[in-house]
């Protein structure tokens, strides 16, 4: 498992949704060095989310008799479902602002992209 | 073909429902996913379930349309999801359908990509490599122009002039990411996918409990000692208090509103934590070797009793309500505590029944959720907040107004009715006119897409020149 690898993918393509529909909805050339910066907290947020959500799952679940693949066809669709409905709720109960609404798409997004990215790494097909 | 499909799924999605509230939209939403479903699964809507389940979605999308409410809307969701999880599998129970079906809508297209990646990953190395490849020749110039563009504007002011006139409004850029919702949306359900574990153990779990080759007769015998002395205690614990509590009901009749109230949410929390207990006791005993011991009639007739009069309190309390309702009108509340209590004489009835059939908890399960399907699209029909508003106004002794003004504006038209032919105190005469003429602009500024029965219907009756 390349964690570093993975943090570092997942920043950027959050980074990239959460200021896509920040840009959206309000653009401002002044908005560009925060893009920048904002990167800082995007990867300590992906970071902290993946080492402490997704990868215990493969560190306790993974070995000979449990490839990825069945880690991910068991696990992934319990994960989605409770971290898509987490998000809703959020972005439900801030009256979807535009800052919250990003940061939890983002955040859903990138989580479960992350699980692909996760799996797909030297899988054994059985 | 798949794609094109997508795409004008994907853009009328975004037609329907960008900055709009929901109404026509939800309703013609249904249509298109059935006709994205049924033509991506064709051979699945043969089959007697899934055009059940189809038949079921489109009604609550008529529901919707029709009657305009919170729980129209639910079960048309609810609805939604059963039909996606009927068309990865029909055969499976209902709450694995649910389970499908919403995975499906949110993760089935990294689901199929995951998959569709593991098989080929071999197969187009090279393709993932020219892909990141891609994303680099875009990306990092893009970034850098970026970083140029501000570093220059600081530089000169003509430059900065000419890039502060750079202007993108012309671009809906919402709009294009609503569309891009959709068209994830539509990608997920196109070909729905399933919950493996989950799928595969529901198929092979059948609902009837088998009787094992051997078991230790004394262990049984034990066993059903001690249910019978649990269940014999409980019996007289609960006829002790049916006969305090019909005596309490045939000799005191309490006129006060916050008794009455008591009374029943006293009984309602009672029959919660007796009925589960009970449940719990009898799935407890009838759990494996005890259904197949040849000397348990009087655990059974016991566990039957113990239901019986479980049912007679269920009764009790819904007597208990329906004064409750005649002396001081429905309530979202009132109506809750007689849903809740029909919801519980099924569960009486199908442990009966699992108890009697030796059926296991699954089957439990099973059925329970499927009657809960059903009544949730049934309750659906009904405007409820109209129909609280009608039969307080007519039946209710004592009509609490300001309650049935903080309804939703369903009930409008009808308050509004009730305000002209009533002498009302100014305050709820002006709060009820204001509800009312709220709700005929809201209904006057919506747009096709939020339309809803209530459009057609005040149109025709020249609500607007009042």
């Amino acid at each position: 498992m390349n964690i570093l690898s993975n943090i570092g993918k997942s920043s950027l393509l959050a980074a990239s949704i959460f200021w896509i529909i920040i840009l959206s909805d309000t653009f401002d050339w002044d908005m560009i060095p925060f893009i920048f910066l904002s990167l800082i907290p995007i990867y300590i947020c992906c970071a902290f989310t993946i080492l402490i959500t997704i990868c215990p799952i493969f560190w306790f679940l993974k070995s000979d008799d449990y490839s990825k693949r069945r880690i991910f066809k068991t696990y992934f669709p319990i994960y989605t479902i409770t971290m898509f409905s987490f998000c809703v709720y959020c972005i439900y109960k801030t009256s979807f602002e535009v800052f919250i609404l990003s940061f939890f798409i983002s955040a859903y997004i990138t989580t479960a992209q992350s699980w692909v990215w996760f799996s797909k790494e030297n899988v054994v097909i059985k | 073909m798949k794609h094109l499909i997508i795409i004008i799924s994907s853009i009328l999605f975004s037609t329907l429902f960008y900055n709009q509230y929901i109404g026509l939209n939800l309703s013609i939403f249904s249509v298109l996913s059935v006709i994205v479903l049924a033509i991506s699964n064709t051979h699945k809507f043969r089959n007697k379930i899934t055009i059940f389940y189809t038949l079921m979605y489109l009604i609550t999308a008529v529901l919707v349309f029709i009657q305009y409410t919170n729980l129209s809307i639910l079960a048309n969701i609810i609805a939604f999801t059963t039909l996606v999880g009927s068309v990865t599998e029909s055969k499976s129970s209902i709450y694995v359908q649910w389970y499908n079906g919403v995975y499906t809508s949110i993760a089935g297209f990294l689901h199929r990509r995951f998959l569709k990646q593991t098989i080929e990953e071999k197969k187009t190395s090279k393709r993932n490599i020219d892909v990141l490849h891609l994303v680099k020749l875009v990306g990092i110039p893009l970034v850098f122009i970026i970083i140029f563009i501000v570093l220059y504007k600081n530089g000169n002011p003509i430059f900065n002039d000419i890039i502060s006139k750079i202007n993108f409004n012309f671009i809906n850029l919402q709009w294009l990411l609503f569309t891009v919702l959709g068209y994830y949306l539509f990608s997920n359900i196109f070909k729905p996918v399933q919950v493996d574990s989950a799928t595969n153990l529901d198929l092979q779990t059948g609902n009837i409990l088998y009787k094992p080759d051997t078991f230790s007769t004394e262990a049984i015998e034990k066993e059903k000692q001690l249910g019978i002395i649990l269940l014999l205690l409980l019996n007289i614990l609960i006829v002790f208090y049916l006969t305090t509590d019909i005596i309490s009901l045939t000799t005191t009749r309490p006129t006060d509103a916050s008794v009455y109230s008591s009374q029943v949410h006293n009984g309602i929390n009672t029959l919660i934590a007796s009925i589960i207990i009970a449940i719990v006791i009898i799935l407890y005993f009838f759990r494996g070797n005890l259904n197949f011991f040849k000397d348990n009639k009087n655990l059974k007739n016991l566990a039957y009793t113990w239901i019986f009069l479980n049912t007679t309190l269920v009764i009790i309390i819904a007597i208990k309500n329906y004064e409750y309702i005649a002396s001081f009108g429905l309530t979202y509340k009132r109506i809750g505590v007689n849903i809740y209590l029909f919801l519980t004489f099924i569960g009486l009835i199908t442990t009966f029944l699992k108890v009697s059939k030796i059926k296991n908890l699954w089957f439990l399960f099973r059925i329970n959720t499927q009657i809960a399907f059903v009544l949730l699209i049934l309750f659906s029909f009904v405007n409820w907040d109209y129909s609280i508003t009608k039969y307080n106004i007519n039946h209710a002794p004592s009509l609490d107004l300001n309650y049935l003004i903080n309804l939703s504006n369903n009930n409008a038209v009808l308050l509004n009715e009730y305000r002209e032919s009533a002498n009302l105190s100014s305050e709820q005469d002006n709060k009820i006119l204001a509800k009312h003429r709220n709700y005929i602009k809201t209904v006057k500024d919506r747009n096709w897409q939020e339309y809803t029965y209530s459009n057609f219907n005040i149109k025709t009756t020249n609500e607007y020149t009042k």
